[in-house]
């Protein structure tokens, strides 16, 4: 006992002791991608390295004196949360829109399923059980980010360790570590969640890259996302704060140009970097072929890039590309695809009871492509694994779905995570089919907007690499609607309803009255004793 | 109390028939229905500024040039479905085509139809909504006027709506080929709901799930009224708010709107005095019965009076904007503004279009007859063929007859003492005038019942079959086969009456009469809910004849009531191309009509006519 207590207190003493000593450094980076469609994507990204710092060991929770947050650059709020539930590795990512794999490649930050998506790593051996601190958590982020995080619950809780291996290291305590990942396909992002992101930044969105996040802008984007990454990497720890946007200059502009800038895209330029940063750079990448011009003249071109640096004064920073002529929309499929496969997944058939969940993939490479599929889907569909059929160009193959793992779901209160690998040979078209039962809810249980349907999770595609060097993750579907069985809670079915009760209670009794007859039955004392 | 209404059954019958028909007859009036008015409060129509204006009237225009120098080209459906998705490329969505092919009984329908997806900024795509326009517009139910200015609009607002992210879900443009079949094979692929007569290549790309449908109809010049077209296939309705929205939006911008095509200059009261010619009540109900006969026209025969009735099987609310081609005052630009401002209306939509707003009947674009003022006129022909059924099934139980004293049986005796009235003594003492109790077969009676019906389905079989529909004669051979065979049959397997029986046994006609009477009323009262106006086309086809059938003792007046009867029953499959039409929209679309007719109807008059004579 005494030898655990001492182990922890210099546990304890040593995490003090780095955090005191730790350098604290701020590097903001912003790159920039005009796309085939004429859209262009810009990814921001604000990291916080905390040198040397470590995860809190969850067995230290128990002593509760864990009080040597002292930051400078390091957002306090969510420092907090981090050691007040001992998170080794925390990803938080809130989206709006669809992601176009196809016309717009593989996003800087994967994490692009729409709606609000959470998973942590965290390791067991705390007093309080990881269900519980993973509670904590979600609840603690909801009042962070001003998002609805709490109902990303057990009915929504899953943990496919597989598909969101961690992306730092887990410290070696001799613990189990274990991922909770939950997502919310229908939770919309907007101003109140920005709001808080920007205070956790050092320069707040005063300097620096952070100018140029216009919520006006931001939340006008075909699709936007923000996200926030906490890792555990050999330096220290680490936090990534990300913004993804793909804006349509041709939308924005009157003309029929694809020419964008600071000005066009965010109505907004950089007056200076954050003077705290260590580096403030922007990467604007060149487009392949054409005329085109990039302004002001880039300090550093390299691999088809252009590099800015923004801790050299400059009189307002308006970086953009112009074209001489008008865009013209390809019409025709790029030779070579952005992205290795290509993913159709819907929910078929127009009844209320039964539906069919149809997947296509389609491999554009010509070697064999092995995928690691993941459906986590909330009880109220219920999957028939019997049914499963794969179709490769139209031929039955089931051979080519493996290595299935299936986690049932508990009606109301857990999901069913499925976990298969689907092997693409060079060039196919697989189709992936399952019939599917879709559950007759409590009358309690539909929400408010009970006709809508419900929103189902996105399904998550990872490639298997085979020594190859894509930097291709996971590949998020768009997400499901479900129409399920659902009464007209309007009024006049209420109305019908409740008539309808009180004249089938009112016939009931009055015809028993009336056809019953009612006597005093006498039991003679003898049977009343044999009983 | 019963042995009141038992009484006076007849009466009441005949008063219950008379308040039905009467009902049906003052449907149409203004004294029944009422304005329209909205229940979903989120669609809000009307409250936005729309920014459709000249620029994009003058897209349409070049779209419209191109297509007509398609049309003058004579493209094949294969050519103008790569043009449409060009043109739909070229604009910055992502398109495909889809072939089809119905290897249906009558020939081979094959065609290709273009379809785009704007992926709306920052939604899911799990929603959708589609905007439609077929390449036959519907004049004459497809007669072949091309819907160009139709298409054109599609093209133009497919350009308009690219640049604006208020777009709440998806937006589908579709342009199907042919009339309905195009957009049959689209809706089955994108559903996954495959037809066996049906090759429908799959979709390349997919959205999410279609709330609402717009289909554009415009196949005149310019415009004067813009029509409503409503109807879905086997009955079905849209949801009434998404009309009464469009309705005020178009009245708002400026265009008025009419049901159907009817404008209400066009009257059909010339032959009425003049003075009654001008009032105002006449005149009302004259032009809403006639919008209430085209409505019952197409609901009660299922065929759906546009391509926006495949949407509703679905479950997809959907009607079709009709523009009634004139020589002016109204174009793109009228048009364009109007389904922007609908579109925009039905973006508003959190769920679907739900409060039990699908039980109407319009009788004008801007009146509405309520579910509790239409639907009792056919259920009160129904309470009154239920009333004459269980009248008949008791009378056969009884019989008022001469018997001796010294005959009757000592059960004949108990079921006297037990029976209602008192026996009558008569003037001769030996015998008297008494209800008798007789048996009724009712197995015998269900038998034949169970065996009209099936002679019911085999006919259906051989309509749907491919060999029928190739043979000229095959309509008339059919008819003359379902005539003959039930003679036939009772030819055959009649036995001679035993007249001493005839006391002791109710007759079969008697027993087979309540039996259709109830089974017929059973049918009318649980198709109201599903298909009003099929339910009163029945009340009114089956109503007075079945009520009235009865044997003869005359064998020719016998023969001629079951040839009446069969002639109701079946003589529709000697109407030549419209009975056509009727299997080709079973075959190809899925039209309950054929199966019904075959199935129930014609059995349930079957069944009478056997009443005549058996």
């Amino acid at each position: 006992m005494l030898k655990t207590s001492l182990v922890i207190f210099l546990l304890l003493f040593n995490s003090v002791f780095c955090i005191k000593q730790a350098a604290e450094e701020f590097e903001e980076n912003l790159s920039l991608k005009s796309l085939r469609d004429g859209r262009v994507t810009s990814s921001f990204s604000f990291k916080t390295l905390l040198r040397d710092a470590a995860p809190r060991d969850p067995r230290t929770l128990a002593l509760d004196n864990d009080d040597s947050q002292h930051y400078t650059l390091f957002p306090l709020t969510l420092g907090q949360i981090l050691r007040q539930y001992a998170i080794t590795e925390l990803h938080l990512t809130l989206n709006a829109g669809k992601w176009n794999y196809e016309s717009w490649g593989y996003p800087d930050e994967s994490g692009v399923g729409v709606g609000a998506e959470l998973w942590a790593w965290m390791a067991d051996g705390s007093p309080s059980s990881i269900d519980e601190r993973w509670q904590g958590l979600r609840n603690a982020l909801a009042g962070l980010f001003c998002a609805s995080l709490g109902s990303l619950d057990e009915q929504r809780t899953t943990s496919p360790r597989q598909s969101f291996p961690p992306q730092g290291d887990l410290p070696d305590w001799g613990l189990p570590h274990e991922l909770r990942h939950a997502s919310h396909a229908s939770e919309h992002v907007c101003t109140e969640n920005l709001t808080p992101f920007l205070k956790l930044l050092p320069c707040k969105s005063l300097s620096g890259l952070a100018t140029l996040l216009n919520p006006h802008r931001i939340f006008d984007a075909d699709w936007h996302g923000i996200g926030l990454h906490v890792l555990w990497l050999p330096e220290g720890v680490e936090v990534r704060l990300n913004v993804q946007l793909v804006s349509d200059p041709l939308r924005i502009s009157s003309t029929n140009k694809q020419d964008w800038s600071f000005h066009s895209l965010f109505d907004r330029k950089v007056d200076q970097a954050c003077p705290i940063a260590k580096t403030s750079r922007v990467a604007v990448e060149l487009p392949s072929s054409g005329f085109y011009r990039v302004h002001p003249e880039p300090l550093e071109i390299k691999d088809g890039q252009a590099y800015y640096n923004l801790k050299i004064a400059n009189e307002a920073w308006n970086i953009g590309t112009m074209w001489p002529t008008d865009f013209e929309y390809p019409l025709s499929k790029p030779n070579q695809a952005l992205v290795p496969f290509s993913v159709q997944r819907s929910l078929r058939g127009s009844t209320q009871d039964r539906g069919e969940l149809s997947i296509v993939v389609t491999n554009h490479q010509q070697n064999t492509l092995q995928l690691r599929y993941l459906e986590t889907m909330p009880w109220i569909i219920q999957f028939y694994l019997h049914t499963i059929r794969v179709h490769s160009d139209g031929v039955l193959k089931n051979d080519l779905i493996s290595n299935i793992s299936y986690v049932l779901p508990v009606a109301h209160s857990r999901p069913a995570t499925f976990e298969s690998i689907l092997t693409l040979p060079g060039g196919s078209n697989l189709t992936f089919t399952m019939n599917v039962a879709k559950a007759f809810l409590r009358y309690t249980e539909h929400p408010p907007d009970a006709q809508r349907g419900w929103d189902l999770p996105p399904a998550v595609f990872t490639p298997l690499l085979q020594s190859r060097d894509d930097s291709i993750g996971r590949i998020y579907t768009p997400s499901l609607l479900v129409d399920l069985a659902t009464p007209d809670f309007s009024m006049p079915y209420n109305v019908i309803m409740f008539t309808c009760s009180v004249v089938a209670f009112i016939f009931g009794s009055v015809f028993n009255v009336l056809t019953r007859k009612f006597v005093v039955v006498r039991l003679e004392p003898t049977e009343i004793q044999d009983n | 109390m019963f042995s009141l209404i038992y009484r006076r059954v007849s009466v009441l019958r005949l008063a219950l028939f008379i308040a039905g028909y009467v009902w049906m007859l003052v449907i149409p009036s203004s004294q029944l229905n009422r304005g329209v008015y909205f229940d979903e409060n989120a669609l809000q129509p009307g409250q936005v500024n729309t920014y459709w204006n000249w620029k994009e009237v003058r897209d349409a225009d070049v779209f419209l040039e191109q297509l007509e120098r398609l049309r003058d080209s004579n493209a094949t459906s294969e050519q103008r479905s790569q043009f449409l998705m060009n043109e739909f490329l070229k604009i910055g969505l992502s398109a495909s085509t889809q072939s089809y092919e119905f290897t249906g009984i009558h020939k081979v329908i094959n065609g290709t139809n273009a379809y785009a997806i704007l992926s709306s900024p920052r939604v899911s795509g799990a929603e959708a909504t589609v905007i439609s326009a077929s390449w036959l517009s519907r004049t004459n139910e497809g007669d072949g006027t091309l819907n160009l200015r139709g298409v054109a609009t599609v093209l133009a607002l497919s350009k308009f709506v690219k640049g604006y992210s208020l777009w709440a879900r998806d937006i589908i443009f579709v342009i199907s080929d042919g009339y309905m079949e195009g957009m049959q094979a689209w809706l089955s692929a994108y559903h996954g709901a495959p037809q066996s007569n049906l090759y429908a290549q799959s979709l390349e790309l997919t959205s999410g799930v279609i709330w609402t449908a717009i289909n554009i109809d415009y196949p005149g010049h310019s415009l004067s009224h813009l029509g409503i077209f409503h109807e879905g296939l086997n009955g079905r309705l849209p949801n009434q708010d998404l009309l009464n929205s469009f309705q005020y939006i178009s009245r708002r911008t400026g265009v008025p709107v009419v049901i159907y095509d009817h404008k209400e200059e066009d009257s059909q009261l010339n032959w009425l005095p003049s003075s009654m010619q001008n009032h105002h009540e006449i005149k009302t109900y004259a032009a809403q019965a006639r919008n209430l006969w085209r409505h019952v026209g197409f609901q009660a025969s299922g065929r759906g009076s546009g391509v926006h009735g495949l949407f509703h099987q679905y479950r997809i609310d959907a009607f079709t904007m009709f523009a009634l081609p004139a020589s002016g005052p109204h174009g793109f630009h009228s048009l364009g503004r109007i389904i922007e401002s609908t579109m925009r209306t039905t973006n508003n939509l959190l769920e679907r279009l739900h409060a039990s707003f699908f039980f109407y009947v319009l009788t004008n674009s801007d009146r509405f007859v309520k579910i509790g003022n239409f639907l009792p006129s056919a259920i009160l022909i129904s309470v009154a063929m239920m009333f004459g059924g269980l009248h008949v099934w008791v009378d056969a139980a009884w019989v008022w007859t001469n018997v001796t004293k010294g005959e009757m049986k000592e059960d004949e005796k108990k079921s006297v003492e037990n029976k209602r009235l008192e026996p009558q003594p008569t003037a001769t003492p030996h015998t008297a005038m008494v209800w008798v109790r007789r048996k009724r077969s009712v197995l015998d009676v269900l038998f034949i019942m169970i065996g009209t019906h099936i002679f019911g389905a085999s006919t259906f079989f051989v309509l749907s079959s491919r060999w029928y529909n190739t043979v000229s004669f095959g309509p008339v051979v059919l008819f003359a086969v379902a005539y003959a065979l039930p003679l036939v049959l009772r030819q055959l397997i009649s036995q001679p009456q035993d007249h001493l029986a005839v006391s002791s046994l109710a007759p079969a006609h008697l027993v087979l009469k309540a039996f259709n009477l109830c089974l017929s009323s059973t049918v009318i009262s649980i198709i109201t809910v599903l298909n009003f106006s099929l339910a009163a086309c029945l009340a009114v086809a089956l109503g007075i004849p079945l009520s009235t059938s009865s044997p003869s003792s005359h064998k020719v007046v016998s023969l001629v009531k079951y040839s009446a009867y069969i002639v109701l029953g079946f003589g529709w499959i000697l109407l030549g191309e419209t009975t056509k039409r009727v299997i080709w929209n079973w075959d190809i679309l899925g039209v309950w009509l054929l199966p019904f007719l075959c199935i129930v109807y014609f059995p349930l008059m079957l069944q009478a006519a056997l009443v005549c004579i058996i």
